[in-house]
């Protein structure tokens, strides 16, 4: 059981180096931003695939933000994706498509696999450009945002981009306000580092792009798993393409406004990660392919986040069983020297990170609000081991994995 | 003490304790001081005439001054509504009349003429300045920023903090040190020995006129746009490219990349190391390296060349075309004379004309 415990502490400790090493990146080292440069160039072809599901309500603000957008109108043709919706999705879609003949080319979908990555799968009739863009339909691109997610694929080892995500209705309640903070953390300091580093930036599946090419030559999207994304991060480094963070090319987004609906997501998020861990984990780590020892490292990392949950939780339990047992784990100084480190500065790396977020965002006062985040992890943690409970029962008895729709708050537009 | 009393103190401490660093976060919760979402740029793009725009808009309010006094050929001064103090010439040549302690200390009204402007050498301009004309300036002067109807030529020695868009032709002497964004919608022509950052026009010419490739003819590549549709082939480690070969498709090299003499690639081309390419190679594609570049004289770029840390570019080469003009781009960019980019140049840290081999 002490053997079990110190595995547990060891694979913990290693997180938190990560997390001080990723801050530590955005704090004082070199920032990549390689692209972000090119304002001139021939640009090539792109659709804009819009995944909508039931989007009455954010379906109208994303298709009027991108009739807006820079790009050569005669390159960039617009795709609603529109997943069996059974709301007036598509009533409001063929609207905009009378509004801007030839702009626009919906994909109505009635029948087939639930899922977005079913849907896109379905949508790639449509596609014929070499460049592709995925936005969820409750996202508002910018004038710019379009022509800075289409610059990295210049690169031909470019097979996918990421662009930061940054919530819009931040300010509705406290769970707005701590994923506003975990966002802050997650894109600002750990997506940049990644891309910094050259580790393995994580394809977010929306506010991003990907290259047809690179696409057929990994199988497609793949519709059996819950998080394409990062089904398709995997997918593209063990094949050679290198996925890109732009930091810079931000975009709005809705989070979720109840903790109910939080739950959801984060099972399903933590459902579909360890689907691909399962899938690419050992491969990434000891196969043969194209990825460097550093991307092995940190993409298995990567891969092991939501997996960490009922991991630690197991090691509270050990703990406690192994402190009532009367097993003294470690003695004398080094106990103390070590328990004392880890308690001053090993928990807190989580909220360093973030911290360290919210000062390059530029923001103040809502670093007050990170001691509430314990809230937030708390919730996590359960939810998270909740659903790898879930899933290995699931697997057991063979049931189908259930797509659920992230529920939106926004106030229909007129 | 009763051990209850004690049981109850201690309980206090402990929750005084874990209370004490939510106060200020329930007080932020409370107050929504810093609720709004982070700043996203919707709208600007990054145009590089976004402030010679706003400052274009910004001055038709002095529009019928400057009418006014290009008629009498009198000079008018004033204040804009926000308060900043501007003179109006109605000869560009009036500029040159400064008064001397001005000149000393640095000009520190915003000037506008409606003619062509002459500026006097050796003096600071702190504040913005519009020629209705074009703009010749004396040497070592320091502009804070220069929006010109016509051509802009600065003399030698001059700096430029912010801005400068020409709508003709913009030319700086030797020595120039251009640290904000220049723009012209014609040419801009740096001499040797200018440092630049971030340069855009038609035609960007280093160096001397005589010594400029021209267009290459561009019937004979395919577009760049098309160059990101090609098979990719990757190769792991070192490349050498021989000289005079000619291959299609894209390249991925995961090690440093040599490109012969004369070789020609019909595709985009990258090099996780640095890349040397020599002279008179052809790249119908973008030429991407994730550290440094050398690319050799007479060379020919179709697309964007971007490289992480160092680009060297030897004379007589040529980077996008008429139809389809490109970015060049990396923290530090050494340019000889004699090369010419249709587009955009960026050097993030410090771009240097420097002399040739």
């Amino acid at each position: 059981m002490i053997y079990v415990l110190y595995v547990i502490v060891s694979i913990i400790c290693i997180y938190t180096v990560r997390h001080y090493w990723f801050t530590l990146n955005r704090l004082f080292g070199f920032q990549r931003h390689p692209y972000i440069d090119i304002d001139t160039a021939d640009w090539p072809p792109v659709t804009v695939l819009v995944a909508a599901h039931n989007e009455e309500k954010v379906i109208a603000n994303i298709l009027s933000a991108l009739m807006t957008v820079k790009y050569p109108e005669d390159k960039m043709l617009i795709v609603p994706v529109n997943d069996r919706s059974t709301d007036r999705t598509r009533e409001i879609i063929d609207s905009f498509v009378e509004r801007f003949p030839g702009r626009i080319q919906p994909f109505h979908r009635v029948t087939g696999k639930g899922g977005k990555a079913a849907a896109l799968k379905d949508a790639m009739e449509m596609v014929g450009t070499e460049v592709i863009l995925i936005f969820d339909a409750d996202y508002i691109p910018g004038a710019g945002l379009i022509k800075q997610l289409v610059a990295p694929f210049f690169d031909p080892e470019v097979g996918g981009v990421m662009g930061r995500v940054v919530p819009m209705n931040c300010g509705t309640n406290l769970l707005t306000r701590l994923l506003d903070l975990e966002r802050s953390g997650g894109y600002q300091v750990d997506q940049q580092a990644r891309m910094n580093l050259r580790l393995v930036p994580q394809h977010g599946g929306t506010v991003a792009g990907v290259r047809l090419s690179a696409l057929k030559e990994i199988g497609g999207w793949n519709d059996n798993t819950l998080t394409e994304d990062t089904d398709l991060t995997y997918r593209l480094l063990l094949h050679g393409w290198k996925t890109v963070y732009q930091n810079r090319s931000e975009c709005y987004e809705e989070v979720p406004e109840t903790w109910q609906v939080r739950i959801k997501q984060i099972m399903r998020w933590a459902k579909g990660h360890n689907q691909a861990m399962v899938a690419y984990g050992l491969h990434l780590l000891l196969g043969k392919h194209r990825a460097s020892l550093r991307e092995r490292i940190d993409g298995t990392l990567l891969l092991g986040v939501y997996i960490m949950a009922p991991v630690t939780m197991l090691g509270w339990i050990l703990a406690l069983a192994v402190f009532y047992q009367g097993v003294a784990p470690l003695h004398g100084v080094v106990a103390i020297l070590s328990v004392t480190a880890y308690a001053a500065i090993g928990n807190l790396a989580a909220f360093f990170e973030i911290a360290a977020a919210v000062r390059l965002d530029g923001s103040r006062k809502r670093a007050c609000l990170l001691p509430f985040l314990l809230l937030g992890f708390t919730v996590s943690i359960f939810s998270v081991t909740r659903a790898a409970f879930a899933q290995v029962k699931d697997a057991l008895i063979g049931a189908e994995f259930h797509w659920d729709k992230t529920e939106r708050f926004r106030k229909a537009a007129s | 003490m009763n051990p209850y009393i004690g049981v109850a103190v201690l309980c206090l401490m402990a929750g005084t304790l874990f209370m004490l660093p939510l106060v200020p976060a329930l007080v932020e919760l409370r107050r929504k001081s810093d609720a709004l979402p982070l700043t996203v740029v919707q709208q600007h793009t990054g145009e590089i005439r976004f402030f010679a725009d706003g400052f274009r808009t910004y001055l038709k309010a002095l529009g019928p001054t400057l009418q006014r006094c290009v008629q009498s050929g009198e000079t008018a001064a004033g204040a804009m509504p926000d308060g900043t103090e501007y003179v109006v010439f109605g000869r560009g040549d009036q500029a040159l009349l400064l008064p001397l302690k001005e000149r000393e200390e640095g000009c520190e009204v915003m000037i506008a003429a409606g003619t062509e402007l002459l500026l006097p050498a050796e003096t600071t301009f702190s504040k913005d300045i519009y020629a209705a004309g074009g703009l010749i300036g004396g040497a070592k002067n320091r502009y804070r920023a220069i929006l010109a109807e016509h051509d802009v030529h600065l003399g030698n020695g001059s700096s430029v903090m912010r801005w400068v868009h020409a709508v003709g032709n913009f030319s700086a002497n030797p020595g120039c040190k251009l640290y904000g964004r220049i723009s012209s919608d014609r040419i801009i022509r740096l001499s040797p020995d200018c440092s630049f950052l971030r340069l855009n026009a038609p035609r960007i010419e280093v160096g001397g006129t005589t010594d400029v490739p021209a267009t290459p003819p561009e019937t004979e590549s395919l577009p760049a746009s098309v160059a990101t549709n090609l098979p990719r082939t990757l190769h792991d480690g070192d490349l050498e490219i021989p000289a005079g070969e000619v291959f299609h498709g894209n390249l991925v090299v995961r090690g440093r990349l040599h490109i012969g003499s004369g070789a020609r690639i019909c595709g985009s081309v990258k090099s996780e190391k640095s890349m040397v390419l020599q002279p008179c190679v052809s790249v119908e594609g973008s030429l991407i390296s994730a550290r440094n570049m050398h690319i050799g004289r007479d060379c020919r770029i179709h697309g964007p060349v971007i490289a992480e840390q160092t680009i060297h570019f030897e004379s007589g080469t040529c980077c996008g075309t008429s139809e389809s003009p490109t970015t060049v781009s990396a923290p530090r960019i050494e340019i000889e004379p004699g090369v010419v980019v249709l587009g955009t140049l960026w050097a993030r840290e410090q771009g240097r004309v420097v002399a040739g081999a």
